[in-house]
């Protein structure tokens, strides 16, 4: 019924770089990032609601993930059509 | 799905582990190291929250210029009137203490050579310094080393009072779900503003703890200035500081002489406002212009002020080791996008701030407190603007740590009643247990997207919220209306949507006040713009509207600013 507000930003993770420091996990600021604690691994489980905010890839020190933005997934709501 | 139950209690609950949180827990530890502080985050103390997003420049107010100086200029300029001079006075004062303590804190405040500090000058009468970004993870160093506890990932759902006086408050944890009921003598909502998940960077701020301490019955003041709007690229959606100093319509003609004829501190809502009538005029879209030789023809510094902008000192403004890597990564992927394009549109941000607080940050409930982005302008303080910026770049960081202090030293006096807290009797958390876990026990109805969506719908184009008339809150209120009915059947999946549902529920909230305050103040002061009633009116305006939930009923009554007893008066 409603159209959607989940954004299409993409993380590209590369599992073999990381070593399971956490921080990644850490620095999510809205829950985006989920930790596998078994595998010391992070798991990227609601990108739907990624910020492409990059603070994850500023701190990842084994340069293990790369956020890409889609900025025009992005929403500006203005009344004209060319920003909608 | 099954979940623990726990009960536990401290002295004092700091819900919210942002700038703000981590600062009253530093303070209160360093004052009076006896008193058991709880900080209960949503996400992670000292990763989270805002502070480490932005710009990480604070604002800097030059020894030799005196409080009153800047006050008035504030108050005349920004404020409109509207504000509380006495606590801004207080904020002005304390500027160079609180840049003393967040180095004692371990967090680094680049200086010159000579140990002077970096000062970038910027606007009239305030020039700015800054703080690299990794400010909070320092702080929270400082406050784990002090003995404060800390529980990530476990967000603050409701407050409990007991008569007049703050109880504790319900949590659950947003990885397994586990009930917390949580006893304490002292509650300091720390949980940031309402920006109604929109503008990327800003959308951590949604409301819950707002919405949370309006159900509890605590007062909100100014809500009807919770709109604050950027000018953005289109592509890229990166905000533009200072942007509206360099509009350009269509027709290649420089509008912001429309608006402003110097240069003023910040983004006002009639720039906005003039992007808007561009619009509409046919006369779009509007990009932005940096033609050096024509330098001469932006808006001049105000008379007798130190506006300059800085030059070289600009150049060195990420010279901070930690935020350096984010904010290049920012910047690249945004240029990449932008493909050099200056093409312009709001960005709407929100920053509602409403929960009122007194010059101690305590709020109408005996023993509960609100510091930092969730009262901005319920503490008056600043008057006819939107919380951080407010017109006054600088301010959102510094006006967290000057409100975590302030209520830090009342709380370490035990000024408001430190006795123990009475027992939570079980049928009222029995009712908020089933409240807050109902949307996962439902099978089907509204998602909380739905509802952000509707939401959003009301408040983002700005003619509904920063260029408001009032045939147009109607349509918007009516949006809302249709977002209230939509969250009474909310179903959540997990944890994490849970926590969406709850937040959803409270943006629908703060619209909801925004609306019924901005219908009310029938004048236009300040960012608040009204089409209909486009003057400001010191007469009959020069109050605060003040919100409350009553037995389940939004209230509003107006309370008359005490102009007589500040130095400043309109004329
Ligand atoms: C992009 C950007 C740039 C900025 N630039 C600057 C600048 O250069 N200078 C400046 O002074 N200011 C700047 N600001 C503003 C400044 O960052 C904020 O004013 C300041 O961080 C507010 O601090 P706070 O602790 O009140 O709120 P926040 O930083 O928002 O912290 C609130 C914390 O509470 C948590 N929380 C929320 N709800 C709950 C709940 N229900 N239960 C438990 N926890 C909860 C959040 O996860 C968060 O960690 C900027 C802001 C942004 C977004
Ligand atoms: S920050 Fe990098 S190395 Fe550390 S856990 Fe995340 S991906 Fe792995
Ligand atoms: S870019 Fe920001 S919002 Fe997205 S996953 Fe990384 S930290 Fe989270």
């Amino acid at each position: 019924m409603f159209p959607t507000i989940f954004t299409k930003h993409t993380i590209e993770f590369d599992p073999s770089k990381c070593v399971g420091c956490g921080l990644c996990y850490k620095a999510c600021f809205v829950d985006v990032i989920r930790w596998d604690e078994e595998n010391r691994k992070p798991i990227f489980k609601y990108v739907e609601d990624c910020e492409h905010c990059f603070y994850c890839q500023s701190q990842c020190k084994k340069e293990a993930i790369r956020v890409v933005p889609n900025y025009a997934s992005e929403r500006l709501l203005q009344s004209f059509p060319q920003y909608k | 799905m099954d979940y623990k139950k726990e009960n536990l209690s401290c002295d004092v609950l700091i819900a919210g582990g942002g700038v703000g949180g981590l600062t009253a827990a530093i303070e209160i530890k360093e004052k009076n190291p006896d008193l058991d502080v709880l900080i209960v985050e949503k996400q992670t103390t000292g990763y989270g929250g805002k502070a480490n997003k932005g710009g990480g420049v604070l604002q800097y107010f030059r020894p030799d210029m005196s409080p009153a100086e800047f006050v008035k200029f504030h108050v005349e300029n920004i404020g409109c009137y509207l504000g509380d001079q006495d606590v801004m006075y207080k904020y002005v004062e304390m500027n160079t203490e609180m840049l003393e303590k967040l180095i004692s804190w371990g967090c680094n405040l680049p200086k010159n050579p000579d140990g002077s500090w970096f000062v970038i000058p910027t606007g009239p009468m305030t020039s700015m310094i800054t703080v690299d970004l990794d400010i909070t993870l320092k702080m929270r160093q400082r406050a784990t080393k002090l003995g404060v506890r800390i529980m990530d990932k476990t967000t603050v759902a409701e407050f409990f009072v007991d008569g007049d006086k703050i109880a504790g408050a319900a949590a659950y944890s947003i990885l397994d779900g586990t009930f917390y009921v949580i006893k304490a003598k002292y509650v300091v909502v720390a949980t940031g503003s309402q920006n109604y998940r929109f503008a990327s960077m800003w959308s951590s701020g949604r409301g819950d703890g707002i919405a949370a301490a309006y159900r509890a019955g605590a007062e909100m003041r100014n809500c009807e200035f919770g709109n604050f709007t950027q000018i953005a690229k289109v592509k890229s959606h990166d905000e533009v500081v200072f942007g509206e100093n360099n509009m350009y319509n269509a027709k290649g003609e420089f509008i912001t002489p429309h608006f402003r004829s110097y240069r003023e501190t910040d983004i006002n809502s009639n720039a906005i406002r003039e992007w808007y009538w561009q619009m509409l005029a046919g006369t779009g879209p509007v990009h932005l212009e940096y033609p050096e030789r024509e330098q001469e023809s932006r808006p001049a510094p105000a008379e007798g002020t130190d506006s300059k902008e800085g030059g070289a000192a600009m150049a060195r403004l990420f010279d901070r080791p930690y935020g350096r890597q984010f904010r290049m990564l920012n910047t690249i992927s945004s240029q990449s996008a932008d493909q050099g394009s200056m093409e312009i549109c709001p960005l709407f941000i929100g920053e509602q701030s409403p929960i009122r607080v007194d010059g101690d940050m305590a709020t109408s409930i005996k023993g509960m407190y609100a510091i930092g982005d969730c009262s901005y302008t319920g503490s008056a303080a600043p008057g006819a603007v939107p919380a951080p910026p407010g017109r006054n770049r600088g301010s959102g960081i510094l006006n967290a740590v000057f409100a975590g202090i302030v209520c830090g030293d009342a709380i370490a006096a035990l000024k408001t009643c430190g006795c123990a807290p009475a027992d939570i009797p079980a049928e009222k958390v029995a009712a908020v247990e089933e409240a807050i876990y109902a949307p996962l026990k439902r099978t089907a109805g509204h998602k909380a997207k739905d509802v952000i969506d509707l939401v959003q719908r009301a408040v983002v184009p700005i003619e509904q919220s920063v260029y408001m008339k009032e045939d147009r809150m109607k349509k918007a209120e009516g949006i809302v209306a249709e977002a209230r009915e939509a969250s009474k059947d909310l179903c959540a999946e997990d944890w994490h949507d849970l926590l969406a549902c709850h937040e959803a529920e409270a943006m629908v909230t703060c619209a909801e006040m925004f609306y019924a305050a901005s219908e009310m103040r029938k004048e236009s002061r300040g960012w608040f713009l009204r089409e209909d009633y486009p003057d400001i009116d010191n007469k009959n305006w020069l109050k605060w509207i003040i919100v409350q939930n009553v037995d389940g009923k939004m209230t509003l009554h107006t309370e008359d600013v005490p102009i007589d007893k500040y130095p400043n008066k309109p004329e």
